[in-house]
């Protein structure tokens, strides 16, 4: 890839995983990183994976990682040439971007005005459209409950409720019948309005059964490239828990077409950079544009391991200037688990702590891309994806094993995670045939183990009371009066 | 010599029976005794059960004993001597915070009657909303946050006053 020029220091305005991420690809190209990071996150790993670090505020998203003044300051400071916002927090605001160019620091990522119109979900339905791109009947704007009841009883339930000003699930409801609305429309909106300072919401008609299916778009403002699907039908509370690509159900003409109609919107919205355009594939195969992300997807990596492709070096480089790279061939099957600090056995609750041990597996076609470290507080304050493990194979069923074995190798303690569900839900009947809706999670129970292992309990047996002696390492051992056993069963972190 | 061991694990509680003996373990839960040969290797524990090896990580703290193994992990409460002795039947239950977060909403009022599952609140985590419903039917008798609250893990949020069950002498 020729770039016409490149960054000598690029800043980076998120935490976590993603952080560490592009961090790794800065460093491959030469260029010197900045992360920033809140009071909370001080010992965070993607605070050691920079060059430099700088705080920019309290804990609350709002005071630190969505703070555009801090994180301008920052990039001035250091002397940051560019702005790569990682996804989430600013990643897909219009105004930040636009602060940026205000700033003279370059934004990585689409301009504001394609931000604008992609963004905003009923302008982007509007593109679409104008592109040819075929779109869910529903309604843009939904003032209040009583006009949500009248366009409801139009389209027809089941109906879905969204927030306007962003994704990831948040201020989202499904609404099976005209009673549950009023109660969803409230809450929906108070969630739309405490994650994205919006409280707009649309309404839609829901496609059932229906599988996620997006496709990767890499665009320079003029033209543009798609990568290949992703799948990512398995989704809790609308939150993607596995993804992967090829998609089972997608014929070759069907790929094709929403590759094209893909293109034809980003070149429509004239899209510089990475981004996704969302579908949904009918039972039919008839597929509807659901939305696009203006950035980096969480999910990204199932692409660059069929693909080879660095999707941020090719963020970074169209950003300074540079090519598109050529649509690169896909190869083999890959798929990427979400481990999240949740309990998916008691309505996937928000786990915290603090990583007591942690081992990553390895291996040929195993990629992990984690944002903790051993000893690392896990709080309240941020979203719960502790890291990403992605396994690519020749076909889905050994990129499935691959993954398997990787999360069996996988040990994280301190904090309950969703691990155990991730290995119930890939050994499940319907991941193996690859029977994966967007419902699947939500129709049926997930009972996880019914008791302890033996292994795990003869452990605990050798943690516990295991005489010091040849069979030990002669580590201390003073179990029996070790003080958290009087502390009582609530820690006081 | 055998001692016992009485776990809890989540709301289950698990009772075994084991000893040591030369590197080896022997282990009685439910009627079937498990043999093992262990090792400990900085923080592990080797567990050879016939012709296979695995590996467990443990580690402690102030919630209990986890441990780790095959990708399945487990955070384990040792019991004392008369295991977990439940208050009396008619004792307040006590609805603690499940998570550190923010009370959005609150619908249980002080006085009232909550039926089992009926909404007492709503927490905010993680930018996700939960539902906090009486585990019971019974009184509310203290509501100890106010929305708004930004409310720590394990703090008391509402207490209960079970009902007396039917056909109670009580």
């Amino acid at each position: 890839m020729t770039a016409a020029r490149t960054f000598r220091k690029v800043l980076v305005a998120n935490r976590a995983e993603i952080a560490v991420r592009v961090c790794r690809t800065l460093r491959e190209m030469g260029i010197a990183s900045v992360a920033v990071y809140s009071e909370a996150d001080r010992g965070a790993l993607h605070v050691r994976s920079a060059d430099e670090a700088v705080c920019i505020g309290a804990p609350a998203p709002a005071d630190s990682y969505l703070n555009v003044a801090a994180i301008l300051e920052a990039a001035r400071a250091t002397g940051a040439e560019a702005i790569h916002p990682g996804y989430g927090f600013l990643s897909q605001s219009a105004a930040f971007a636009r602060a940026c160019g205000k700033a003279g620091v370059v934004f990585v990522g689409p301009s504001p005005a394609s931000m604008e119109i992609l963004g905003d979900k009923a302008s982007s339905r509007r593109a679409a459209r104008k592109a040819g791109v075929p779109t869910i009947p529903g309604v843009e704007g939904v003032a209040s409950a009583e006009v949500a009841q009248k366009e409801a009883k139009v389209i027809g339930y089941p109906v879905l409720l969204k927030a306007v000003g962003g994704g990831g699930g948040r201020g989202m409801r499904r609404v099976d019948s005209p009673d549950e609305l009023a109660a969803a429309f409230e809450s929906a909106r108070r969630e739309a309005a405490a994650a994205f300072g919006d409280d707009r919401l649309f309404l839609e008609k829901l496609v059932h059964p229906a599988r996620h299916v997006e496709i990767q778009i890499l665009g320079d403002g003029k033209d543009a490239i798609a990568i290949g699907e992703r799948e990512c039908s398995l989704q809790r509370r609308y939150q993607k828990i596995l993804e992967e690509s090829p998609c089972t159900a997608l014929s070759e003409a069907t790929r094709s077409a929403m590759e094209s109609a893909a293109v034809a919107l980003a070149r429509e919205a004239r899209y510089a950079g990475a981004g996704t355009v969302e579908f949904l594939l009918g039972p039919d195969g008839a597929f509807y544009f659901l939305e696009v992300n203006t950035r980096l997807q969480v999910e990204h990596p199932v692409t660059e391991m069929r693909s080879g492709l660095d999707l941020v070096r090719a963020q970074i480089e169209v950003a300074a200037g540079g090519a598109l790279p050529k649509k690169p061939a896909l190869r083999g099957h890959a798929i990427e688990a979400r481990l999240n600090a949740e309990d998916p056995y008691q309505g996937y609750l928000p786990q915290t702590g603090r990583v007591l041990a942690l081992a990553w597996p390895t291996g040929d076609g195993v990629r992990v891309d984690a944002g903790i470290r051993a000893d690392q507080i896990v709080h309240a304050h941020y979203d719960s994806l502790l890291a990403k493990v992605i396994a690519h194979g020749r076909d889905r069923e050994e990129a499935r094993r691959k993954l398997l074995a990787a999360l069996e190798e996988l040990a994280l303690l301190g904090v309950m995670t969703n691990q155990a569900f991730l290995l119930e839900l890939l050994d499940d009947h319907s991941f193996r045939t690859g029977e994966t809706f967007t419902h699947t999670l939500e129709s049926r129970e997930w009972p996880g183990p019914a008791t302890v292992s033996d292994e795990a309990l003869i452990a605990a047996a050798v943690a516990l009371h295991a005489p010091a002696g040849a069979a030990q390492d002669g580590r201390d051992d003073d179990d029996h009066f070790s003080p958290w056993l009087r502390l009582g069963t609530w820690g006081r972190a | 010599m055998s001692r016992r061991l009485s776990l809890r694990w989540g709301a289950k509680h698990v009772e075994t029976e084991v000893s040591f003996r030369n590197g080896r373990v022997t282990l009685t839960r439910d009627g079937r005794t498990v043999d093992a040969a262990y090792r400990r290797d900085a923080g592990r524990v080797m567990i050879t059960l016939g012709a296979e090896t695995r590996r467990a990580v443990t580690a402690k703290d102030s919630r209990g004993l986890w441990v780790s193994s095959r990708g399945r992990t487990w955070l384990l409460v040792p019991e004392g001597r008369e295991g977990m002795t439940r208050g009396a039947a008619d004792a307040p239950d006590e609805i603690r915070a499940p998570m550190t977060g923010t009370v959005v909403s609150v619908t249980a009022a002080a006085g009232s009657h909550a039926k089992e599952g009926e909404l007492l609140l709503t927490i905010e985590a993680m930018k996700m909303e939960f539902k906090l419903t009486a585990p019971e039917d019974g009184e509310v008798l203290e509501v100890a946050c106010a929305e708004g609250d930004r409310v720590e893990l394990g703090q008391l949020l509402v207490r209960l006053k079970p009902a007396a069950p039917a056909g109670s002498a009580a």
